[in-house]
């Protein structure tokens, strides 16, 4: 596999405080690549350097060699980038559909075609949601909101996509249907960068993971049980024991009062 | 009421109302059948036929008077309708409105201004100090991609003020008739219509007002927020500049063509979404339609039911003020808080 999200040396403060030291960390292409850490440890400054909203940082991002300073939004013949991020309030109601078909307008000057509204459809049906088109996407559950989000971004058909915790908001079928799906894309390859909160949901479906702990990205090694073990412990600060599961290991807390 | 009936009479009231408020007017009320016939007369005019030029006194009232009143009016409505329903989904807040931002109060001091001290015309004038007004709030909310929406609202509200202060002085400078006048432009003025004002705004609103057309659908966008966009790969910048700066332009030329018409770009933007939901793509058309015939309407009735003329700018306060009050009671405001 290449790789296709290089950074290198990036560093990051606000004001005095700094968020992001020196950090070095490659992801691949075609890969789902996990971001774990605890809160406030720098995992949202860092995908918001990635996602192009934060621009002034030190040091090197490069996603296919290029400098994400110098992929701009809406430019032909680049890697398409689409992100999601965490909370999203609208104030107008608008339908479902109309979310949805908003993911497609970097593809045409004024109005929408008929290979838009197919891809609208086609997402929405891929994640059940057609019935919901025409409810106004206000008075959606907050997990029905974040699937139309991320409809939203996969009707645009990006080549790098990354998610803020895309499972945050679901109930556990539809973390299942979200991961599946993104693990679809990836087979079909897009590449994924994901921050997750939830260690075996990540454990389960990501292919690569890193943890942010001390302003740096560390590489995961999720192969060697008693190292992904100590690892995870001295991230989160819980002492954990690990439970064997189709060749993966996943994590459970170790209880102090049964 | 299904969508294709909704846009059907989003097409055909209009009309209707166009055509009914040629036979109202201070002179007297002109039967249909007679409008019928002196339009019929005035076409063949049109189309060269010499005989049928406008001879009477009714045919003179009808085309030199009421018409470029109508015309104007319907264009005006529209342009404020349309201002405030863009600015309200780029600013993703129903509460602004075409004035929020600075411009009617710098066009009214700009024609006060020119009442003043005539150098160039009172139009002219009011136009440029609404674009310098609307100007100088950008700049001083501008912060790159990081321009805060509410930010630019403060600004706008300040600036505002300044140029209220400023139009209170020159109110306080002039001599009762300058000030007569300056009082008389501030509230509004439908009356002083004539075909050189339809010239003049013609160009600059249905222009502006097609070009935002064209755009319609990126308002959807534009509306989910400047995050929500870039998500999807577009910058939001370069078309927020050009529809903003599009829409001050039909507000300024509407501003300096009548005066001040205040509350109306704020309401009918929520009365369209009443009854289209909030989807911008229908929504722009809906606020010209709707907000060209309840001009015109709020003008019919200063126009035939009072025995004097009030400014429009005081109907406009004293109609849709209730009615708006009325449907935010009911809840029926298309907008999540």
């Amino acid at each position: 596999m290449k790789k296709l999200i290089q950074i290198h040396n990036l560093s990051f403060s606000f004001g005095k405080q700094q968020v992001l030291a020196e950090l070095t960390a490659d992801f691949y292409g075609e890969e789902l690549t996990v971001i774990l850490g605890r809160n406030g440890s720098g995992k949202s400054t860092l995908f918001n350097i990635l996602s192009g909203m934060e621009r002034y940082y030190k040091g090197e991002v490069l996603f296919a060699d290029q400098s994400r300073k110098d992929i701009h939004a809406g430019q032909k013949n680049t890697l398409r980038i689409g992100f999601m991020t965490q909370f999203h309030q609208t104030t107008f109601p608008f339908t479902v559909f109309d979310v949805v078909l908003t993911g497609r307008a970097a593809f045409s000057r004024f109005a929408p075609r008929q290979v838009d509204f197919d891809l609208v459809e086609e997402n929405l049906r891929a994640f059940q949601l057609w019935h919901l088109k025409d409810k106004p996407y206000t008075a959606l559950s907050g997990g029905e909101r974040q699937l139309v989000l991320l409809c939203r971004i996969l009707v645009q058909q990006p080549d790098v996509l990354l998610l803020d915790e895309p499972t945050n908001h679901l109930d556990l079928h539809y973390q299942v249907a979200v991961m599946e799906h993104l693990k679809r894309l990836v087979q079909s390859g897009t590449t994924i960068v994901c921050v997750m909160h939830d260690p075996n949901l990540a454990l389960l479906y990501g292919d690569r993971f890193y943890v942010m702990q001390n302003k740096k990205l560390h590489a995961l090694q999720e192969k060697d049980p008693v190292v992904l073990l100590s690892t995870l412990e001295k991230t989160y600060h819980v002492a954990l024991t690990d439970v064997q599961h189709n060749g993966r290991t996943l994590i459970i807390p170790k209880q102090k009062h049964l | 009421m299904r969508q294709r009936v909704k846009v059907l009479l989003l097409i055909l009231v209009p009309f209707v109302v166009l055509f009914f408020s040629l036979s109202l007017g201070s002179t007297g009320y002109v039967g249909i059948s007679d409008l019928a016939h002196y339009t019929w007369v005035a076409v063949q005019g049109l189309f060269g036929n010499e005989l049928a030029r406008a001879t009477t006194d009714i045919e003179t009232i009808l085309w030199q008077v009421r018409l470029p009143r109508i015309l104007l009016t319907f264009m005006v409505g529209a342009a404020l309708a349309v201002s405030g329903g863009v600015l309200q989904a780029i600013f993703r807040n129903p509460i602004v409105d075409p004035f929020s931002l600075g411009i009617s109060s710098g066009a009214a001091f700009g024609a006060a201004l020119s009442m003043l001290i005539p150098l160039i015309p009172i139009n002219l004038s009011a136009f440029l100090f609404g674009v310098v007004a609307v100007t100088i709030t950008y700049f001083v909310s501008y912060a790159g991609a990081r321009t805060s929406m509410i930010i630019m609202v403060l600004a706008g509200m300040i600036i505002t003020g300044v140029f209220t202060a400023f139009l209170t002085v020159l109110q306080y400078l002039s001599d009762p008739y300058k000030l007569q006048a300056i009082v008389q432009w501030t509230m509004g003025n439908l009356h002083t219509a004539s075909w050189d004002k339809v010239q003049t705004v013609f160009i600059p609103i249905i222009g502006g007002l097609l070009a935002i057309a064209a755009f319609r659908w990126k308002l959807n966008l534009l509306a989910l927020g400047d995050q929500e966009a870039m998500a999807v790969g577009v910058n939001p910048r370069n078309i927020k500049f050009i529809i903003v700066g599009l829409a001050t332009m039909i507000t300024a030329s509407a501003v300096a063509s009548v005066g001040m018409i205040s509350l109306f770009g704020l309401i009918v933007p929520h009365i369209s979404r009443i009854f289209f939901g909030p989807n911008n793509q229908i929504g722009v058309f809906a606020n010209m339609s709707i907000g060209g015939t309840f001009l015109l309407l709020i003008d019919d009735f200063s126009r035939a039911v009072m025995p004097f003329e009030i400014p429009v700018g005081v109907f406009t306060m004293i109609l849709g003020a209730p009615l708006f009050i009325y449907l935010m009671r009911k809840n029926a405001v298309n907008w999540n808080a």
